[in-house]
């Protein structure tokens, strides 16, 4: 998917001014936030915070071994009977799924919900090559029928009211005119049936690959991922090289941490645990199950101080904690995550240069951290990254205008030339202030400075030149 | 060089993150209060965890009276899929439903209206029930229909997911890598994407009947 957080600023004054959004974002996160806080500590506060500490060893662990546990991961998935591919980039991936595709002459694709497949923008791809990709999550669905990119990790619609979702039926899959969202998705369930029924391969994601087991770890509510892995004759899941994890027992400490700060439950409907493809004496279930692993920038990431924002386990409740995403929602920080992970992953996964406003994009509150059920430390890569934006001189514009600003403020040789340095440096960065001064710009016009300052002007007089 | 080599390569020679976490030490499980049970609390636990989930239970007397529920539950749906008997904790289902002209259909029949399946576990702290798939036990006849009965065994009853998993190990891993897919089922299908308003039965059944067998009656 296209990059477009640099424009962070001028996207999140359209989210503020749209008034369905800032209703339908600030009610689902809200709520989410609740079930998030009542799920987490039904036992007891202790309790919560314990397991919370559980499943943040449990995946720094399987980090840790990261090659090692890929390795293994691999020979038990092969020994299962999937097929094992290797992706470095997304144009690999792609073409992997492509081929895989072209091998099955598939014409029909049903697709679970995966960020990993937005990230790679695998449907276009797809679709270029004249293959009908039927997304069948039902947020994924409505935002499909739209042509819009999911706006959180979990709810993908969470940006659009009913109403909206409602017109959205009518216009694109003629459903006939209902207020009730139970009507509307049992239409969704009509209309996708045929193709659960009769496409030719099911792509998916994957919360977790099980190393000690070979095993692929899938959550959901709906039941439209069982469909895409059991209905067509091939599954082809793509999951991310961080993903893996040790053994079983992390797997339930895990998923049930995922679960409960996500929706707020104790386990999603269907916890699935995919051991290969369709044994002889099986009716049902594919013939050939792909677990394709995709870098996309991971390795690049992993050893160094970023290296935590790999334990992510995609539950989105820093996204339902966190005031900025509450008030711009998903689709401001302009590519596949929102939210502080989002404003931490992008710049890792696609460039510092490429999203420059996003290590702004927080009040560094500290909420995020304190609800993420792995214990990531959200506010401190936020920061960091603020720290290479100035230190790494990752935008030559930025820097320039900060040394400006610098050479004004540092030696009192430069005190008469201190304000024309300052209109310099605003000169060359615009209206967006580095440093402390960032948050209050990315909302905010700076005042421009004065022409000349009250110095200048006293100088000017003493010469005789002021009229 | 390979991509596989490319990113191990890669790995390998970065700097080992968090070699600061200690060793595993006995995990917790998320829902501590269960783990002491005996079989009689797990069962009202199971129960009333099955009722928070919106999902319906009947607790037959005997074989036969299991039977009649479950034709009377189908009702006048005249198609169901089905697992075979031999999964299935009670004995003679296919042939009462022959007598009552109910159609047992192939795995990939979409309109049939009801699913039996049997279960080859339950964790009592979630209202869980656990199906793999294998040889007459096809993964369809829990997902297809509108209905989903799940004859259960209370004698599969255990405390939790961390304890289902501990049975696994028992076991020997090798026979749980056996099923080429094991779903832990919690609930009706639903769905919350239309303004988080909850719908059952998104993609998968909408109702969740559980035929309790060998259950304890208090
Ligand atoms: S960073 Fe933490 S809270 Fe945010 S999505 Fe990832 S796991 Fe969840």
């Amino acid at each position: 998917m296209q990059v477009n957080s640099n424009n962070f600023v001028s996207l999140a004054e359209i989210a503020i001014h749209n008034p369905e959004l800032q209703d339908a974002v600030s009610d689902g996160t809200r709520r989410a936030y609740d079930k998030r806080a009542n799920s987490m500590f039904a036992d007891s506060n202790e309790q919560g915070e314990a397991m919370r500490h559980q499943a943040f060893e449990a995946k720094r662990r399987a980090l840790r071994n990261l090659p090692d546990l890929l390795e293994k991961a691999e020979s038990n998935l092969l020994s299962n009977g999937f097929k094992v591919l290797w992706a470095v980039d997304a144009d690999e991936a792609n073409r992997q799924v492509q081929a895989i595709l072209k091998d099955h002459e598939a014409s029909t694709v049903i697709k679970s919900k995966s960020m990993l497949t937005e990230e790679i923008g695998l449907n276009h791809i797809l679709e270029d090559s004249d293959i009908r990709v039927v997304e069948t999550d039902l947020g994924e669905y409505i935002i499909q029928l739209n042509n819009e990119p999911p706006s959180h990790i979990v709810a993908p619609v969470i940006h659009k009211t009913k109403a909206e979702i409602r017109d959205i039926f009518i216009r694109e899959i003629n459903m006939e005119y209902t207020d009730d969202a139970g009507e509307m998705v049992a239409y969704a369930r009509k209309m996708l049936r045929r193709d659960f029924l009769n496409a030719d391969v099911g792509i998916s994601g994957g919360n977790f690959i099980i190393a000690e087991t070979g095993s692929l770890g899938l959550v959901m509510n709906e039941g439209n991922g069982r469909m895409c892995t059991t209905m067509p004759n091939v599954h082809i899941a793509l999951v991310g090289i961080e993903k893996v994890i040790e053994n079983l027992e992390d797997y339930a400490t895990l998923d049930q941490v995922l679960t409960r700060s996500g929706t707020g439950q104790n386990l999603t409907v269907y916890t699935n645990i995919i051991n290969g493809p369709s044994r002889e004496s099986e009716v049902d279930g594919p013939d050939e199950v792909y677990v394709i692993f995709v870098d996309n920038g991971r390795s690049e990431v992993y050893g160094t101080k970023y290296t935590e924002a790999l334990s992510c386990i995609r539950c989105g409740a820093c996204q339902n904690a966190c005031p900025v995403y509450r008030s711009v929602g998903g689709h401001a920080y302009g590519w596949v995550y929102g939210g502080p992970i989002g404003a931490v992953l992008t710049p890792l996964y696609t460039g510092l240069e490429n999203a420059t406003p996003l290590p702004h994009a927080s009040s560094l509150c500290g909420s995020c951290k304190q609800v993420c059920p792995v214990d990531i430390d959200l506010p401190r890569m936020l920061l960091d990254l603020r720290y290479d934006l100035v230190h790494e001189k990752v935008d030559n514009k930025w820097q320039l205008g900060l040394r400006g600003w610098a050479m004004g403020m540092q030696s009192p040789l430069l005190y008469g030339m201190g304000a024309k340095a300052a209109r310099m440096g605003q000169k060359l960065m615009g209206d967006n202030m580095p440093g402390v001064l960032g948050n209050w710009t990315e909302y905010r016009d700076f005042p421009d400075f004065a022409p000349k300052s009250f110095h200048e002007m006293w100088q000017d007089r003493q010469k005789g030149k002021l009229q | 060089m390979s991509s596989r080599e490319k990113i191990l390569g890669r790995l390998r020679a970065a700097q080992k993150p968090f070699t600061d976490i200690p060793p595993v030490t006995q995990p917790r499980h998320m829902v501590p209060d269960v783990v002491d049970m005996g079989p009689a609390e797990l069962q009202a636990r199971f129960m009333a965890e099955l009722e928070l989930l919106g999902c319906t239970i009947y607790r037959p007397s005997d074989n036969q009276d299991a039977l009649d529920h479950i034709i009377a539950h189908i009702g006048d749906a005249k198609q169901v899929l089905s697992w075979d008997d031999a999964h299935l904790p009670v004995t003679g289902l296919s042939a009462a439903l022959k007598e009552a002209s109910i159609d047992v259909m192939p795995f990939n029949d979409g309109e049939a209206y009801v699913g039996i399946t049997g279960a080859d576990a339950a964790l009592a702290a979630t209202g869980s029930v656990i199906v793999s798939s294998g040889a007459g036990k096809f993964r369809t006849a829990s997902l297809l229909p509108d209905i989903h009965i799940a004859i259960v065994d209370a004698n599969k009853l255990v405390a939790d997911f961390e304890t289902w998993i501990a049975n696994q190990r028992e076991q020997g891993l090798s026979a749980f890598r056996e099923s080429s897919n094991t779903t832990i089922i919690t609930g009706p299908s639903k769905t919350a994407d239309i303004a988080q308003i909850l719908i059952k039965g998104a993609h998968g059944p909408r109702k969740l009947h559980v035929v309790l067998v060998n259950a304890a009656v208090s």
